[in-house]
């Protein structure tokens, strides 16, 4: 690959549900409290979701 | 069974209709979402959401960077099918991020590689969440959401 930033799945992935959970955490929630709750929710979910679709795929993948 | 009672029906008032924004209100509200669409988090900034204001512009300035870094494809309005002409909406939801991008793009994208990929993906994003957060904003100055 000529140039560009390399990033693993994984790094991208995290990156992703950090980015999109704090903006969520911002424009959804008013309070420094909610707001910290619910990105680390968010942030979460992002994780088990994703890992849980990728398990679940597991077995279709060879 | 009981009986029949001679019991007046209560009648409820009327609920108070809801209050409308003005046209000036209104047509404010759509310009604080067009200016947060065209520079991500200017339609906060106007009302003075400074949090808000920052937290959107990087959030959708990183998502792009990235984007763009990782050679993601930066969809044009000549696209061949409809997943093309979606992702160039989407594309379009980053508002000047997108005009950039075009301007400084060099080496156009690479989705041969899975980098190419990820980057596409977070370039949709970034104009999604734009958009969205364009919307929170018109929202915001008609004192819906707060």
């Amino acid at each position: 690959m000529t140039g560009g930033l390399v990033l693993s799945h994984f790094q991208a992935f995290l990156i992703f549900a950090a980015v999109v959970s704090v903006a969520f955490g911002f424009l959804g929630r008013r309070q420094p409290k909610d707001r910290v709750r619910y990105i680390l929710w968010s942030f979460f979910l992002f994780l088990v979701v994703g890992i849980g679709i990728g398990w679940l795929m597991f077995p279709f993948s060879r | 069974m009981s009986e029949p009672t001679n019991e007046t029906i209560q009648v409820q008032p009327p609920l108070e209709p809801e209050l409308k924004a003005s046209p000036a209100a209104e047509n404010q509200a759509l310009m604080f979402a067009l200016a947060g669409w065209l520079i991500p988090g200017l339609g906060h900034a106007l009302q003075r959401m400074w949090g808000r204001a920052l937290i959107v512009f990087v959030s959708v300035g990183l998502l792009f960077f990235l984007g763009a870094s990782m050679r993601g494809n930066v969809f044009t309005a000549r696209g061949n099918d409809a997943f093309d002409k979606l992702g160039y909406i989407a594309d379009l939801g980053t508002g000047s991020f997108y005009f950039l991008g075009r301007a400084l793009e060099q080496d156009g994208a690479d989705v041969s590689h899975a980098n190419g990929d990820y980057g596409t993906r977070f370039l949709a994003t970034a104009g999604v969440l734009n958009l969205l957060a364009a919307l929170h904003a018109f929202e915001a100055a008609r004192g819906r959401k707060a």
